[in-house]
Order: structure tokens, then sequence, then C-alpha cells
């Protein structure tokens, strides 16, 4: 390895670890100055005040606040990210049962996201100022801009009450849970090495409705950015030498305006993608789904701050991750990067 | 922009239940609850808060004795047959029945009772709360429950108080469950007395035992074949959590699920014309009211407070705000428990509160603040007391936030007005309701008695403390009967900090289809008997 190339590397390395620790600081910081008190939570409206001080020494809350800082960084240090207030078991397995169904629920909703999303983008470019480009706007605009609990909920009225189409709220209908072996976490997986294809096709139930309502909000997001990259290809003078050179309609699109604009949809995709697993807690709570998200959020409203700062640390991860893999794919999609 | 959302979801939930096809029907050997499990924290006995867990535990753990269903001031035989009080009403005897066993086939002993409530005073969690008030300590819990021989418990009573309280306080989920002594010392981790592994495990006499809990899940019982009872119709309960309250709803009206615990008003009234489920309201426990702080010095006046009593709209607020949440109560005791005097009958009346703001030097009203946790019927009832308030000049600024910013600010005692919720009848004895809102035994901000009302609202007055003490050890229950309507009549002419306007209610949806649902007001409503019609 040239020094080069490890100065690149050392410095990304750096950059790495410091946002994760900026993020570390600020979450604690936000957590603990949030009006939430865990040990309240613990301990009920009812408790004395020797029950509480007892359960506040137990935890570490009666420590001023660097301290308990020091407290948590030094276990994460020992790999240790501590115990969930809210579940009584150590949040590494609590992450290790959510992200799963989290997973499973961004995994399709990005599939039908970019799926009809990118295609519908660049028709909505190649018509520009079209009835479908008008139309496909007009839709994509709805899936973005319609709070995302309101659509979960009328997409339930929808199709699982009215057209009994989908199953209802939760990952599987209640007589499934637990007849598949769960040896990875994802339900889908589970259920094809199981060879149980009952169980896998009322997990598909469960899942359609969520996920492609998420997918619709993302979708919304891929379709405009891809129109607009598309448009700004499409202008291009290169398009019109191509087109002069009596090469076709459809070859000029995809062999050259969409070649050019791969790169930046790959970072789209992985950016929604992102934001899809952290960011699905609306979907997940009105669909009852036990993911990320849902437990995410319900551990922040009770300072439950071991489980928070390691689901932030997560997202950290994967943000950083994403962004990382989309350098990546540039590099081998785009040949000057090289 | 939400309530055009909440209008046309209305409409397409009305739409969708016309052009519902078949239902999507539970097994009939499985009983599906749904509600939002947000508060449950542990399945320790010992250690749980809130009513969520306690709906729970009803169906793992047995105690003693248990409160009717049908009759809160009765009390039933559970694992004790029968109990007896001794002479002085020092002592309380129970002698067991034979032949109870719990889930892991060991018999059911009174070496298990005398350990499941020595460690409720050893671990000092949540559910101490209730025996502690009445002078059980982990120090003392040693000599005072004992077992003389294998089917006899005997309790002494640390204090000198109604012997009634503490039978219904072995009543309640939680301080009176009977842990299997055996299971959970095997379990034992660090001397935690098990406290860790029965996060998430059980070891109960009861119908069902705990097949599993996942956090904001889903609970798992499984019938209990080792129970010494009639055995239950449902194989297994599967207990949901479902965060929201339309969504309980869709899936009661599918049938997808069979009980929903945790509605909001605006889906129970929806439910009211559907014939396939059933909506049942029961009373809760504790009040709505509103308090002041006695640490303002407009409200140590007692005109002022007098004045605020007439500015509560009881009969608006009963109609519009409280249905499947509350009724009109204006007395300190809940209604149906004994000793509870009939309601005064408290109107709005705006001159007189007017008046009574004069005398008391506020003629023209002051401006105050008006505390309320941000969540259903809270965020009704604040604007509307604020409403009232404006009538006779009193201009209240409104501020929510999470029970953490509102209670806690009640418990640092650093609050002016606050419409809440609280005020004990967990237990259907008028201690208990008297003992939460109004009793104070040091006022001082060192004592930190947060889990006094009366402490938190800075009301101290030596004669009501005494009146409830003397109530208490009374063993005449008539006269005792006579004291707390005494307390209850010098309650009302010295106008305390906390003026009741409502006592809370639970509502229940459940499938019309579904029988022997006996719920309890004590929020343990067990499942053990019911079945379902199809």
């Amino acid at each position: 390895m040239s020094n080069e190339r490890l100065f690149a590397f050392a410095r990304q390395a750096g950059t790495v670890s410091a946002t994760l620790i900026g993020l570390l600081v600020l979450t604690f910081c936000i957590g603990r100055l949030m009006p939430v008190d865990p040990v309240r939570a613990i301990v009920g409206e009812e408790a004395d005040q020797a029950t509480y001080e007892m359960v506040a020494e137990r935890i570490g809350a009666h420590l001023p606040l660097y301290q308990q800082f020091i407290r948590y960084v030094n276990d994460l240090t020992h790999g240790d990210f501590g115990v969930s207030i809210r579940t009584g078991q150590p949040v590494i397995n609590d992450i290790l049962h959510v992200m799963p169904a989290t997973i499973e629920l961004a995994t399709f909703a990005i599939i039908f996201g970019a799926g009809f999303g990118i295609p519908l983008g660049i028709l909505a470019a190649v018509q520009r100022n079209k009835p479908a480009d008008h139309v496909i706007r007009f839709a994509t605009l709805i899936g973005h801009s319609m709070p995302i609990f309101w659509t979960g909920m009328i997409g339930l009225i929808i199709f699982y009450a009215a057209l009994d189409l989908v199953g209802g709220g939760g990952r599987l209908s209640d007589y499934y849970v637990g007849l598949v072996p769960d040896r990875t976490g994802f339900i889908l997986i589970d259920a094809a090495i199981a060879g149980d294809w009952e169980v896998f096709a009322d997990a598909v139930n469960h899942l359609m409705l969520p996920a492609s309502i998420l997918g619709y909000s993302s979708m919304a997001y891929i379709t405009r950015m891809t129109r607009s990259f598309m448009l700004d290809q499409l202008n291009q003078e290169y398009i019109t030498t191509a087109r002069v050179k009596g090469l076709s309609k459809s070859r000029t699109i995809w062999h050259h305006a969409f070649a050019n604009i791969r790169v930046q949809l790959v970072t789209i995709v992985a950016l929604a993608y992102g934001g899809l697993l952290e960011g699905a807690v609306l979907i997940e709570t009105v669909f009852s789904w036990p993911g990320f998200g849902q437990y995410m959020t319900s551990n922040m409203l009770i300072g439950d701050m071991n489980a928070v700062m390691t689901c932030v640390l997560l997202v950290g991860v994967i943000f950083i991750a994403l962004n990382l893999l989309s350098d990546a794919l540039y590099k081998i999609f785009d040949p000057r990067t090289r | 922009m939400k309530p055009i959302f909440n209008t046309i979801s209305s409409i397409l939930i009305g739409s969708a239940l016309l052009m519902q096809p078949a239902y999507a029907e539970t097994p009939p050997n499985m009983l599906v609850v749904g509600f939002s499990m947000n508060n449950i924290l542990t399945l320790d006995p010992a250690a749980i808060t809130g009513k969520e867990a306690v709906q729970v535990l009803a169906n793992i753990y047995d105690n003693l004795v248990s409160l009717n269903a049908a009759d809160r001031s009765k009390i039933d035989p559970q694992l004790a047959e029968s109990w007896t009080v001794g002479d002085d009403n020092s002592t309380i005897t129970f002698k067991l029945r034979e032949g109870a066993t719990f889930a892991s086939g060991n018999p059911v002993t009174s070496a298990d009772v005398v350990w499941s409530l020595k460690r409720v005073m050893k671990l000092n969690l949540a559910q101490s709360t209730s025996l502690k008030t009445h002078g059980f300590t982990a120090a003392n819990a040693e000599e005072n429950f004992t077992a003389p021989d294998e089917h006899t418990v005997v309790i002494k009573l640390p204090k000198k108080v109604d012997p009634q309280i503490i039978i219904m306080t072995l009543c309640l989920v939680g301080p009176g469950s009977v842990l299997d002594s055996k299971a959970v010392t095997e379990q034992e981790k660090d001397g935690d007395l098990g406290n860790a592994w029965l996060t998430n495990n059980s070891a109960g006499s009861g119908p069902f035992k705990l097949e599993g809990w996942r956090s904001n899940e889903r609970v798992t019982l499984d019938r209990n074949d080792e129970y010494w009872g009639d055995a239950p119709a449902m194989r297994r309960i599967i207990m949901r959590h479902l965060a929201e309250s339309q969504s309980q709803r869709l899936m009661l009206e599918k049938g997808d699920i069979d009980i929903a615990y945790s509605m909001s008003a605006a889906d129970l009234k929806a439910l009211e014309n559907n014939e396939d489920v059933k909506v049942q309201t029961i009373g809760g426990s504790g009040f709505y009211y509103l308090a002041v702080s006695m640490k303002d010095e407009k409200f140590k006046n007692q005109k002022v407070r007098e004045a605020l009593r007439y500015l509560i709209d009881y009969q608006g607020l009963n109609d519009s705000v409280l249905p499947y949440f509350g009724k009109f109560r204006d007395r300190p005791i809940q209604t149906g428990i004994s000793g509870a005097l009939p309601s005064i009958g408290y109107k709005l009346d705006v001159e007189k509160a007017k008046a009574l703001l004069a005398e008391a030097g506020y003629p023209n009203g002051f401006s105050t603040t008006l505390r309320a946790i941000s969540d259903t019927p809270f965020v009704n009832l604040a604007p509307a007391i604020q409403a009232t308030l404006a009538q006779a000049g009193i201009k209240a600024e409104i501020i929510t936030g999470s029970g953490d910013q509102i209670y806690g600010a009640m418990r640092e005692r650093k609050f002016e007005l606050i419409v809440g919720r609280g005020g004990g009848g967990q237990l259907p004895h008028p201690d208990s309701n008297l003992r939460s809102i109004v009793y104070n035994p040091d006022n001082s901000d060192e004592a930190k008695l947060t889990n006094f009302q009366g402490w938190r609202t800075s009301f101290y007055d030596e004669k009501i403390n005494k009146m409830i003490d003397e109530a208490l050890v009374e063993a005449n229950p008539e006269a005792q009967i006579k004291k707390y309507e005494e307390i209850q009549t010098y309650y009302a002419d010295m106008v305390p900090a906390i003026q009741p306007f409502a006592e809370v209610v639970d509502s229940v949806g459940f499938r019309a289809d579904i029988r022997g649902l006996e719920l309890n007001a004590s929020w343990s409503t067990e499942l053990r008997t019911v079945t379902k019609e199809r």
C-alpha cells in the first residue's frame, strides 16, 4: 500500500471514529437533558423516596452526567452495550431481535420504491410536460406529502378491513407465531429454511402493505430525483449528437443518459434505504411491527440510555457504511474515480 | 390538518364496515387480547408498575385471597381456604387449601407465601409501597410474616390498622402474588431473589403460565396443566401490543383480536353500534381532579380554593370529555366503597366564585398556570377548565408535557394548578383514597413523601391526618363508617388542595360471542372463565 493510500485510509478511519464519538456525546447529552426519568419509569408513580434512591443508585442515575458518560464509554470499550431498562435484556440481544424485522420491511420497501421509482422517473423525464409526466409527478407528490401514519391507517382500513387482501398488524397471524424455529430472526428466511410455506405466505401477507406504503413514500423521492438527474442528462449536447448520429431513442436513453446517472442513483437509493432502516417508526407503530424504530423511540421515551445510545451508534454505523459502499460503487461505475 | 385526517379516516372506517366480507376469527381455544404494553418493563410481581402488567399477571399468579369481580367489597378465598383475624386485631391467620400446586408441580405451601411476602419487602421495589404504608419493612418482615405449619400463614401487623386493609392489600397482584420459592431460588443471581429471571419468566400457581414475553410485541400465556382449580377453556392467551387505538378497533371489528383493553373514547363510541362487539365500562381506581399547590400564596387562601371549586363545569366535563374515562364524583372516596357518601352535587357557579374571589381580595381574578399531561382526556380537560376559570377572571396558562414533566413538577412541589388523575383506590377501602389524596404526615420539603398527593400539594391539616389514622384503627365497623363519613364532611368544609370532579372508570371492548368475561375493577381481570360461543 502506498503512503498516499495509507494516509487516505487513516484519514477516513479518523473521520469515521470522530463522527461516531461526536454522535455518542450529542446523544448522551440530549438524552439526559430530556425531561424523562428512567428511575421513575422503573419504580412507578406511587413509589416512595427510599425505593427511588435505591434504584437510582443501582442504575447509576445518581452520578453526575459526565461520570455516567465515562462509565458508559468504558463499558462500551469492553464490548458491553449494557442492559435495557425496558426489556431487562442485554441491548445487543434486543437489537438482534428487532433489526431483522426492520431489515425485512426496509428491504421490501426499497425494492418497491426503487423498482417503481427509477423507471417512473425516467419515463417522466422522457415525457417531460406531457400527461404521463404530470400524472407521475402528482402521484409521487402525494406519496411524499401524506403523513405516513395516515397513509398506513388508510391502507389498513381499505386493504385489511374492507378488502381482506392483507394481514393486519404484526409480522404474523397469531396462530403462526412460534411455528418455525427462530434461526435468523428473518421470518421469511426462517420459514423457507423450515420449508413451511404456509408461514412464509402469511409473513408475506403481513409484510406487503407496510412495505409498499413505506416504499411508496420513498418512491416519491427516488422518482423525483431520477427525473431531475435524467433531465439534466437529456439536455446535454451529447444526447443530441447521439440522436443526430441516428441512434435509436431507447438506446440513447438507456445506454447513454441512464448510464451516466447510475452513480448518483446508487447514492440516493442507499441513503433512502438507510433512512428506512431507522426512520420507519410511524409505520412500525401503526402496523404494530416490532422493529428497530419502535424499539429506539419507546426506549427514548423512558430514558433507557443504554438502548438509545446503542441504537444511535448503530444508525451512525449504518449510514457510514452506506456512504462507504456508495463511494465504492462510484468507483466501479465511474471510470474517472478509478 | 389532523382533524381533517381523522374525519376522513372515520368515514373510511365506516364505509369499510359496510363492505366488510367474512370475519377472520381467532381459534376457539385461543384468546387474543390487544392493548398498549408500553408501560410493561418487567413481569416480576414485586417490581411491576401500572395496570398493564397487572392485566397480564392476574392470570399467572394466585394470591391468598382475591377481590370479587362483581362486588368489590367482597373478598373471595383463593389459595387460602379461610382466614381469621385475632381478637386484638393485631394478627391475621390464613389456612391454605390442600392440593394447590405451582406450574412447576411443586406444592403451594405456607413457606412459599411467607417467602413471597418477604421478597416484596426485601426487594423494596414498586410493589412494596402498599405494605410499607402500613408499617411493614424489610427489617421486620422476618418477624411479621411467619408459617407455623405447612398450611398456616400468620401475619402480624406492625402498626395498628384495620386488618381488612391488609387482607385487601394481599388481594392485589404484586404485593400479594404467591411465588414458587423453590423455582425462583434456583434462578437467583447475585442475591437478586430471582428478579432478573422473573422479568420474563413466571413461577405462579395460576391458571396460566408465561410462555414468553417480547417487550412491546406480545405476551404468550399457556394453560397451566397443573392448575388446582377448574381448567380454563382457553389453551393459550396471546396479549398483543397494539399501541394505536385505531388498530385495536380494526382488529376487534375484524375478529383478529377478542378483547381490546386500551381503546380511545372515540373508537369506543364508534363501536357502540356494532352488533359484533360489546363495550363494557367498570369502576377504576382514583379520580380526575383539579389540584392546587398550597405553596402558592393565592391558593393558601381557603376562599380562593373554594372559588375554584365552583369554577369546574362538573356536568359539562362529565357529558362531553369524560365518557369512557370517568364519571361525576365530587367526594374524596369512590362510590361503592364502604363509607362513601353520595356526591354533593357541586355545579359551575361563576357568580358565587366571583364573590368568593372578591372576598379573598382578587375581585379581578389573577394569572396562574395549569398543568396537564398531553394525553387524552387531559388535552380536552385542561382547556375546558381554563375556559371556566377565565369566566371569573382567572387567566390560567396551560402547560402540557409528559408524565415526567407534569407529575414530576408536582412531585417537586413546583406547580400552581394541575389537572390530574390519581388518589389511590386500588383497594376498596376508604383509607386507600384518603391516604393518597389528602393525608400528609410531614409537610417539610425534606420529607419527600412523593407518594402522597397531600404532600405534593403541600396540604397539611393535623386534624384530618388524625381523623384518617383513627378511622383506620376503629374496630367497630359501624363506628368506622361513621368516622369516614365525618372525614368527608370535614373535607368538604375545609376545601383541601385537591378537588375531585370525576372518578376513574375503565372501558373494555370485546367480541359479542365472548362469554364469562368478568371484568375486575382492580385491573386484575382473570381470563380463566372466558369461553367463546361459536
